[in-house]
């Protein structure tokens, strides 16, 4: 269309400057435009920045919807004033108000963070009433409905004013930013986008998914009891219902309409929540802003018209819910009454038609009109040679049984694998492949029996101990983090060690090229590969190999012939799981054969091939002439 | 029988009562959830929006045997609207946007509510007598026994017109496997809307026989979502007639933990109950558990 300019910045550069520039202007307002109220409406932007950046944390990273947001965010500030009441200094005072959120957000996160979705939420919800119920009820401390009011105490020697408290809220905002950044942009970060994905591939490579969120979900909690501890000192007077269901409502909003994943989207939802108000009782500004709104929303169903298209859902529900704000801007005839509806208008209109909210959509914007310098990629270093070896047995699988129900998928299978060696385990279909690599992986709690990996036993049903054992596997369903790129994959997984070794696995498995792609843009047979890669980065010693060429290309299977090979050389251990059976028969020292949950057979390929339990197993009872004849003259058949 | 003992019993026979209302709220996200896998966090708004088309009905004359279809009709038409403009976009792409548009939707009728109609509550009008009737000692009013019949009879009807009828079926078909569903001829996309619309439809029936109980107005919204999400997660969002039994506990309980515990705290224990109950088995204490395939 048209080029971009290249500034010859980093991204992280540019974004830097920038931040820094919108603080130093936002510390100069108060000088620039004055008024007690601006700067009280300034200071709640600030302290609820600091809220939801906390919040974008679970929202936003960790992908759930927390309900709880409001409630920490109470009990932080209740937390923090009490303190204040009982003499403590504004940094005490403000720690008080984190261990007021922290402590009770883990007791919630123990039994939630297990949970999902629907399930989550509505822990979450619970856990935000029974805030507001104990706040309402606990007289003797809160004095309940009635309120708490505090002075608000000095920083050190110096004592406050309006001003100098903005400041002092901002600067935790950019420290709270800055954090959060910086935490979210590091290993720590990519784990938890990985997580969301898929939180059995991070703890079936070791990265562990419970740690992580819980830790996530720790840090927006103490962000909530940090910006209810500032609240209470800019209020100076606290009542439990401010802090309910409506108020919770208006921040996971603003995480939403301002963007999600991004400190910037945070800021942009806090000034939107904290400005709401005021936009309403001025009709002017309201009008001029339903007006922008619409023509903002007309752009896209136009567009569509003129290329003589039938517009679709997301191209016009934003435009039908501004045409219903503007209808109100005209019709109400009390504003302040239609708040909340009003609101609700505005952000169906975003979420449905910015997905990514306001930072996101800015960021994309951005990104077409300006060329960015992209991060280097180090040159890659090491690779499969340098595999560390298994000592003794890389396997010892002892009377593993497995039921569902009725069926034995499973049904007292030992299995040995040596040091070095590759073995593989084939079966017709259904015959519990997948559920054996389930149980010694960990997926899967066994009935009975037990499995030891390079001479360690690990937890029955525990995908972090089997990985800790040294056990790492492949999926045979895909289980990609999608939103990582291949290089991140590699990154996530690696214990220790660099980008240029993450390169070197790349490298090995013949990604190097597609470093930066992201999995999701990636190919089937990119991402099969990509899991052997991400399996190896754990340094493994035992790999277990669930139908990596399924689905595969003919030239992708001689890669991946070739890749197995060299990692064979390098004196892993393997376990393969495979249909292809010249891929079994080339790779393998000896083949293990499954049928009916059962092990039938175990020996060299060669000899496998021809046990007669195993032809019956994969052509049935009949004898084989009688098959080929029907091959021959099917009529007959 | 002793006094007290006898007030306990009562105590716990009224909040079964509002547990069975709750459990005839959270059929409808059992409703939902089987065709899509996503409910209404709007549902309180719904049953709301039905009390208020009932008594809307009822003011322009219309007599109770009209009112309560009445009422139904815009719910399942509510029910509809909100499947197709919150939740088919966010299905479609995978993700999560239902519970964030849901609410989005449940806040706008919120605000229309409090606008059109007033915060303040008003009474449901009933044709039937206000007196209570005596069962050996414990008191029931006509209109707690409407909740009850009404719960088990919508319930039941739902139930066997999942079973037995065309639809019914093409909506279990769709709930096992969308695209299997599509391939053997039956629209998905009509399945989902149909559940939809049979989830508001309950909703707004079970306006109409709350109302007359509670009375009705703009804050019984959030209270009902919450409660009746609650009996929905614990029973287990495929349980069935699970839902029932949870509903009946937890009303009980909240009865009785106001009358232990102060008003104030009537809700907490059902809340912690509830998260332990999530905690222990997250598919619901009558669902089916679910089996990680990968």
């Amino acid at each position: 269309m048209f080029a971009a300019i290249d500034l010859g910045l980093r991204e992280n550069t540019a974004e830097r400057i920038v931040r820094i520039a919108l603080f130093i202007g936002l510390a100069a307002l108060p000088g620039l435009w004055h008024g007690q109220y601006a700067l009280g409406l300034l200071t709640l932007m600030a302290v609820y920045g600091v809220l939801l950046i906390g919040l974008d944390a679970t929202v936003g990273y960790l992908g759930q919807v927390n309900l709880a947001q409001a409630a920490l965010f109470g009990l932080g500030a209740y937390g923090s004033a009490l303190a204040v009441q009982a003499g403590a200094p504004l940094p005490l005072a403000l720690l008080a108000g984190i261990a007021a959120a922290v402590l009770p957000g883990a007791a919630l996160a123990i039994p939630a963070l297990r949970l999902e979705g629907p399930q989550f939420a509505l822990s979450t919800l619970s856990f935000a009433t029974l805030s507001v119920i104990f706040l309402n009820e606990s007289e003797s401390l809160t004095h309940g409905a009635l309120g708490l009011s505090i002075v608000r105490p000095s920083l050190f020697t110096l004592s406050l004013d309006a001003r100098s408290f903005y400041w002092l809220c901002l600067v935790v905002l950019f420290i709270a930013w800055w954090a959060s950044q910086t935490m979210l942009k590091s290993r720590f970060g990519l784990s938890i986008e990985a997580l969301r994905d898929s939180p059995t591939a991070t703890d079936a490579l070791g990265i562990g998914t419970l740690r992580h969120k819980a830790l996530a979900f720790a840090w927006g909690s103490s962000l909530a009891g940090l910006a209810g501890g500032l609240h209470a000192m800019n209020f100076g007077y606290l009542q439990p219902a401010a802090f309910g269901y409506d108020l919770m409502v208006m921040l996971l909003l603003g995480v939403v309409f301002g963007g999600r994943r991004s400190q910037w989207g945070a800021f942009a939802g806090a000034a939107v929540v904290a400005m709401l108000p005021n936009l309403l009782s001025n009709r002017t500004l309201f009008f001029g802003l339903v007006c922008f709104g619409c023509m903002l929303t007309l752009v896209s169903p136009i567009r569509a018209l003129i290329t003589r298209r039938v517009p679709s859902f997301r191209e016009v529900a934003p435009a039908g819910a501004m045409a219903v704000a503007f209808g109100l801007a005209f019709m109400a005839a009390n504003l302040e009454e239609w708040r909340k509806g009003i609101f609700a208008l505005f952000l169906f209109a975003a979420v449905v038609g910015l997905p990514d909210g306001l930072a996101g959509a800015f960021a994309i914007t951005l990104q077409k009109i300006i060329r960015f310098k992209p991060d280097p990629l180090p040159p890659a270093t090491g690779g499969i040679s340098s595999m560390e070896m298994s000592v003794g047995s890389a396997l010892i699988a002892s009377n593993l049984s497995k039921s569902f129900g009725g069926v034995r998928a499973v049904d007292n299978v030992s299995l040995e694998i040596g040091k070095g060696e590759t073995l593989g385990l084939i079966g017709p279909n259904g015959s519990g492949k997948t559920t054996f690599i389930n149980l010694i992986s960990g997926l899967y709690v066994p009935d009975g029996g037990s499995v030891e990996i390079a001479g360690k036993r690990s937890a029955p049903g525990s995908l972090m101990s089997a990985s800790a054992a040294g056990g790492a596997r492949t999926f045979q369903n895909l289980q990609p983090f999608s939103g990582l790129s291949a290089l991140e994959s590699i990154l996530v997984c690696q214990g220790d060690g660099g980008k240029s070794e993450a390169m070197g696995l790349l490298r090995a498995v013949g990604l190097e090229d597609k470093a930066r792609l992201r999995c999701s843009d990636m190919s089937y047979g990119d991402l099969r590969f990509l899991e052997i890669a991400r399996a190896l980065a754990t340094k493994p010693r035992l790999l277990m190999l669930d139908e990596p060429a399924a689905g595969m290309s003919k030239p992708d299977i001689v890669r991946l012939v070739t890749l197995i090979a060299s990692i064979k050389k390098a004196g892993l251990s393997i376990l393969l799981i495979e249909h292809h059976q010249d891929v079994v028969a080339e790779l393998c020292d000896r083949v293990a054969v499954m049928d009916g949950g059962r092990l039938i057979a175990l020996g060299t390929p060669d000899k496998v091939r021809h046990d007669p339990k195993v032809i019956e197993a994969y052509l049935g009872t009949e004898d084989v002439e009688a098959l080929v004849k029907c091959e021959m003259e099917p009529k007959l058949c | 029988m002793d006094a007290k003992y006898l007030a306990l019993v009562q105590m716990a026979v009224g909040g079964g009562v509002m547990g069975m209302a709750y459990a005839l709220v959270a059929y409808g996200f059992q409703l939902t959830y089987a065709a899509g896998k996503a409910v209404n966090f709007g549902q309180g708004e719904l049953v709301m929006l039905g009390a208020f088309a009932g008594i809307t009905l009822s003011g322009i004359g219309l007599p109770y045997w009209a009112v309560v279809p009445g009422a139904m009709v815009v719910g399942a038409l509510l029910g509809w609207f909100i499947e197709r403009v919150a939740v088919r976009l966010a299905l479609k792409q995978r993700n999560e946007g239902w519970i964030l548009l849901t609410i989005i939707v449940g806040l706008f009728a919120l605000s229309s509510v409090e606008n059109i109609w007033g915060r303040e509550d008003r009474p449901f009008p009933v044709p039937w007598p206000a007196e209570a009737l005596d069962f050996f000692g414990i008191s029931f009013t006509w209109s707690e026994l409407a909740i009850v019949v009404g719960a088990l009879g919508m319930m039941t009807l739902v139930e066997l017109a999942k079973r037995y009828t065309m639809a019914g079926i093409a909506v279990q078909a769709v709930s096992a496997d969308p695209d299997a569903a599509e391939l053997c001829g039956i629209r998905s996309q009509s399945a989902i809307s149909l559940s939809w619309a049979v989830s508001g439809a309950a909703a707004a029936f079970a306006g109409t026989v709350i109302g007359p109980v509670t009375t009705v107005g703009p804050t019984m919204a959030a209270a009902l979502t919450l409660k009746a999400f609650s009996v929905a997660v614990v029973a287990g969002l495929d349980s069935g007639f699970g839902l029932v039994i949870a509903g009946v506990a937890l009303g009980a309980a909240e009865n009785l933990s106001g009358y232990a515990l102060g008003s104030g705290w009537r809700e907490a224990p059902g809340l912690i109950l509830l998260i332990l109950a999530l905690a222990l088995r997250p598919q619901g204490v009558f669902g089916k558990k679910i089996i990680r395939k990968v």
